[in-house]
């Protein structure tokens, strides 16, 4: 019997060399993307933590067998029932966003296994692969047991289907990550920007998260699933070593740009999930809080072991800690009929006394336009409240354009990022999504929701359009669950300036 | 450009959190223009106050009588429409 590390080379390392065809018709340079990197350097890619096929199955047989035993369990309890609604909206988004976000991973994964330029790479992203199909399935299978009890969990597997601007934002920035670029771009934005750098961590504070809420079932979905992510990411980081050491620009270039995009998601997603939908009482740090805790240490640790530079735009990635997801928050919750959860506003008083001692700008910045919402609900003129137009939405990450930036005098506005290219104007959210567009100009980008509706792609070309355009049909689009938990405070002060009931 | 071109615009009014589409017509006046961008905001997300608006483009401020047309304002530009007032704009 051979000890393991008499055999764990040759399992792993199966390239042989081609009589019949040449190295360019089997691993083409559009998929392999090996660049300035010579040939030969990715023999040398090397994973820290290896593992054999009989030992991954093993271990993922064990893994599931958990996972739906808890789930099982579960199933005869009342602990669905009993959750609160910003908690429920939280995992609806999380479904809903998720669940065909981690199918294209494993097309993402299965590139790897096929056109990495190293039999040891190629083997890890076959278990990768296998890993992203089972949060595929898990993920969709756990959500689909709600789907009976409220509507808005069907879109745990629609969501991805429909033209809703949410899934747009997330396919771009998805077939931009996963999809589109060469294996070599793709090890450096999926397993290390955004699964070592983001999804890692941020499934370990979800997981803790959903067990404060009572959540036990999710939080053993996200904890399975998060065992995974520690294995399969480590491809980023022999793939990084190696680009660094040949192509430091371009590796910079890639980590940035994914980054930024991660970021700008997590801003929209996670952000308002964090600091409005969790009960203030389950609360364990801001948003800032954890992002400075998790990811921006152990991010900035990675691209310094690397060798590489803080990403141009970091000053303004920082500043937007304090600003894009109460400006994201902001417009989901007034566009909630765009949305499959419930958005629950979360500005009671107690509630803002939190976010002003996480935020201290917050009460100048937010504060006065969530005064005139709590009025106007307050007033009964809910119509009000209600969207009449679209966000302009940017042509980077098709997020809203509503970051918030003071002036020299002190002034806060949203302020206009534009460029002209190819005869037209684009507009952006931030500087960063403005540069990220221009230097990736030539790419194929997705049509934002605002392009397809000038087009006139989205017919009739009002609100009722845009949401048919959308999918949303009336017992799924989002409302606030509680309208009263959060404006009752406030009922019965003097208010001026309201815009009149219709 | 035809008087009832439509003519879809980026627009932020005042202290407002976000960027919005607003489509005017080319014969619409400055006046007509910040009460078109307003109606979307105003007492709604910002607190109606009791001044005047102006319509700002590229750092210029558009007399109010002025077309979109004549003020030379295309498709997908960006405006802000802020109170005209010290006061307001704090």
């Amino acid at each position: 019997m051979l000890k393991r590390e008499e055999w764990e080379g040759f399992v792993r390392e199966v390239d042989w060399t081609y009589s019949y065809v040449d190295d360019e018709a089997v691993y083409p340079e559009w998929q392999s993307g090996t660049g300035k990197v010579p040939r030969e350097a990715w023999l040398g890619w090397e994973e820290d933590y290896k593992v054999s096929y009989p030992e991954y199955v093993a271990t993922q047989r064990e893994k599931e067998t958990a996972a739906y035993a808890v789930k099982a369990a579960l199933q005869r309890s009342t602990a669905f029932d009993d959750l609160d609604d910003g908690w429920k909206s939280a995992t609806k988004m999380h479904f809903g966003g998720v669940a065909l976000v981690e199918y294209a991973a494993v097309l993402a994964e299965l590139k790897m296994a096929r056109f990495g330029l190293s039999g040891a790479w190629r083997n890890m992203a076959t278990f990768g692969q296998l890993d992203e199909l089972r949060h595929a399935q898990i993920t969709t299978y756990f959500g689909h047991e709600f789907v009976a009890k409220d509507p808005q969990y069907d879109w745990t597997q629609k969501t991805f289907h429909t033209n809703d601007w949410v899934p747009i934002a997330l396919r771009n920035l998805f077939d931009g990550m996963m999809l589109a670029p060469n294996v070599v771009d793709v090890a450096i934005e999926l397993p290390l920007t955004f699964e070592t750098g983001f999804t890692n961590l941020q499934f370990v504070a979800l997981a803790a998260d959903a067990l404060e809420s009572g959540d036990v079932n999710f939080a053993n979905m996200i904890s399975s699933i998060q065992t995974d992510e520690a294995r399969h990411s480590q491809q980023g980081g022999p793939t990084l070593e190696i680009l660094v050491e040949h192509d430091p620009v371009r590796a910079q270039w890639v980590i940035d740009k994914s980054f930024w995009g991660s970021a700008r998601v997590f801003a929209a997603l996670t952000g308002p999930a964090m600091d409005y939908y969790t009960p203030l009482e389950h609360r364990k740090q801001s948003y800032r809080e954890f992002m400075e805790e998790w990811i921006i240490d152990q991010f900035i640790r990675t691209v310094q072991d690397y060798g590489l530079r803080k990403p141009w735009f970091w000053d303004e990635f920082m500043r937007g800690l304090d600003t894009w997801h109460h400006g994201l928050h902001m417009g989901l919750w007034y566009w909630r009929p765009t949305i499959w959860w419930r958005p629950k506003a979360g500005v009671s008083k107690a509630e803002r006394e939190w976010l002003v001692d996480k935020y201290p700008n917050w009460e100048k910045l937010y504060g006065d336009k969530w005064d005139v919402i709590i009025d106007n609900v307050n007033a009964n003129n809910l119509e009000a409240t209600l969207p009449e137009t679209l966000p302009w939405l940017c042509s980077t990450c098709h997020l809203p354009c509503c970051n918030a930036t003071q002036s020299r005098d002190g002034r806060w506005r949203v302020r206009d990022r534009s460029l002209e290219y190819d005869g037209r104007t684009y507009h952006f959210c931030t500087n960063a999504c403005r540069q990220i567009f221009w230097k990736d100009r030539d790419n194929v980008n997705h049509e934002t929701l605002i392009d397809r509706f000038l087009d006139g792609q989205i017919q009739p070309m009002d609100l009722g359009g845009v949401l048919d355009y959308m999918g949303m049909t009336p017992d799924v689009m989002g409302d606030d669950p509680d309208y009263a938990a959060w404006t009752k405070d406030y009922v019965g002060r003097p208010v001026s300036g309201l815009a009149r009931a219709e | 450009m035809r008087s009832t071109e439509l003519v879809p615009l980026h627009a932020v009014f005042a202290t407002d959190f976000v960027a919005i589409l607003v489509p005017v017509t080319a014969d619409s006046t400055m006046a007509q223009v910040a009460e078109a961008v307003a109606a979307h905001v105003e007492g709604k997300r910002v607190r109606a106050l009791p001044f005047e608006k102006v319509v700002i483009h590229q750092g210029r401020r558009l007399p109010s009588s002025l077309t979109v047309a004549e003020a030379g304002l295309n498709p997908l530009d960006h405006v802000t429409v802020e109170y005209d007032s010290a006061e307001a704009t704090a």
